[in-house]
């Protein structure tokens, strides 16, 4: 069964059907938001049936829509928090990529602005390492990020995408060596997109993030997962109910091959490991519990099939 | 831009400058500052790294008296000020209580201010000066080029006063070559260093 990342949109009212629907068949929730009169599910569901949800959709005036960013952390970084880069367009482009489903964080430099004197440290390097995929918005000026992307890219093994305001061929020849993808003319700049020709640049960046994050999931169907990540929320979000007490907007983070679990490690670390997935299974034998770098949290990161034999 | 008589960015990295030029327009926009601007010039170079603004104003505007923004009725043994503007109010009321004492001021609700027992001429009350709004502009102004100038360029050296203003920033330590370059602007800009 192949699971497809869709966002379905549609009014509050008999919701509860296709939620009900998508469990059914055997698709996933990630995150469901509630917007007034408007629920929005970002899920993933057998692409068998997405014509099945449309039609039994259509009544409840929903819509589905492919979102193929659902599923992903992407970390948006940034030379500083300063004002320079937010909102725009480090706000930008991490909102326009929440839209299509991606949970997006902000990662602000300590030193990462200037040229000489630009600089990333350990844990922001590990906070990059523990997303899907890092896109570095830069500025203006050919020089400056030709000098300082080795710099701010050193230790950082999750794909990188770069932005800056050289145009793409200049970005490519600048950078050594080569990053995942590029996208030019998206520099500094302290204005809102809003004009067309700018939203197209966002669009831009989120087909160059969805690229490269495809690139990346052909990698690990070479060697599938032993579990799901959307399947181990699940289960987490069944097991362990103290999840549902957290109050942070996304309790349990899917990442392509693993979850971020927002509980503080000490305390619940173990419990993660003991929990059962399925015939004496548990989240222990097929994945590596780790403490995150970011707050307290736990990574779960799951192992492929070629070191646990399993699939479940 | 038509406020602006003259507004040149230079960068030796053409497509760079072109940025800056909208990220400049776009920040004195937001704050409200191109209206006083009467010349600007933007130079950078990433190779040094030096970030330099120098300009022009236009003649500031006058500085606020009382009767700008209150009316003053003289009655016997008082004067009620009317006030239209709260934005200055503060600064007047501690004029007030400095000049003639806390015992002769009184503020009976918002926008109203009675003066007791003073011999003073109401023509007088309405000729005190309350604020210099060009102070403000210039720290306004200093603050937005350092919005505008690059994030790393952290060295910095601000000069304003009689309508004139020059920013400079690098990453490095400044020299004497900065000034030059500063003065080699004003040139561009037909205006004497």
């Amino acid at each position: 069964m192949i699971l497809v990342p869709v966002t379905y949109r549609g009014g509050i009212y008999r919701h509860d059907e296709i939620v009900a629907l998508i469990e059914d068949l055997g698709g996933y929730i990630v995150q469901k938001h509630t917007l007034a009169q408007e629920v929005v599910l970002q899920c993933f569901v057998p692409k068998d049936d997405i014509e099945l949800i449309r039609t039994i959709a259509k009544p409840l005036a929903g819509e589905v829509t492919d979102s193929p960013l659902v599923g992903t952390e992407i970390a948006v970084v940034i030379p500083s928090l300063e004002i320079h880069h937010l909102p725009h367009p480090a706000c930008d482009i991490a909102e326009y990529s929440r839209r299509l489903g991606a949970k997006s964080n902000m990662v602000g430099m300590a030193r990462g602005v200037g040229k000489r004197i630009a600089g990333i440290n350990d844990e922001e390097r590990d906070v990059i390492n523990e997303h899907d995929i890092a896109v570095y918005v830069l500025g203006n000026f050919e020089v400056c990020i030709e000098h300082k992307i080795p710099i701010l890219r050193r230790g950082v093994e999750v794909p990188i995408v770069l932005c800056g305001a050289p145009d793409k061929e200049t970005l490519e020849r600048i950078t050594k060596p080569a990053v995942d993808g590029y996208v030019g003319n998206v520099g500094r700049f302290m204005h809102r997109t809003k004009e067309s020709d700018e939203l197209a640049k966002l669009d831009e960046i989120i087909a160059e993030i969805t690229r490269v994050l495809e690139r990346k999931r052909e990698e690990i169907a070479k060697d599938p997962l032993s579990v799901s990540p959307a399947r181990l929320m699940d289960v987490i979000r069944e097991q362990v109910p103290a999840i549902l007490d957290v109050t942070s907007p996304t309790p349990l983070t899917v990442q392509m091959a693993g979850l971020r679990v927002k509980l503080p490690y000490d305390s619940y670390a173990s419990v993660l490991k003991k929990t059962v997935i399925e015939d004496g299974i548990t989240i222990g034998d097929v994945s590596e519990i780790v403490p995150s770098r970011m707050r307290d949290y736990i990574l779960v990161k799951i192992l492929p099939f070629s070191s646990t034999n399993v699939v479940v | 831009m038509t406020s602006i008589e003259y507004f040149e960015v230079e960068c030796t990295e053409p497509l760079g400058g072109e940025y800056y030029r909208q990220i400049t327009n776009d920040v004195l926009l937001d704050h409200n500052l191109l209206r006083v601007i009467h010349k600007l010039h933007v130079y950078i170079d990433p190779n040094v790294p030096v970030f330099v603004a120098c300009g022009v104003l236009k003649k500031i505007t006058s500085l606020v008296r009382v009767r700008d923004f209150v009316n003053v009725n003289p009655l016997e043994g008082k004067m009620i000020l009317v006030i239209s503007n709260e934005t200055y109010l503060a600064p007047m009321l501690k004029i007030f209580w400095q000049r003639f004492g806390k015992d002769h001021v009184e503020q009976p609700d918002r926008f109203t201010v009675v003066l007791y027992d003073l011999a003073v001429d109401p023509k007088e009350i309405e000729e005190i000066i309350i604020a210099d709004p060009s102070e403000a502009l210039y720290k306004d102004l200093i603050y937005a080029f350092r919005c505008i100038a690059p994030e790393g360029f952290r060295v910095r050296r601000e000069v304003y006063g009689k309508e004139r203003f020059s920013f400079i920033s690098s990453e490095d330590t400044l020299t004497a070559s900065s000034d030059a370059l500063v003065a080699e602007k004003f040139q561009l800009m037909g205006e004497e260093p």
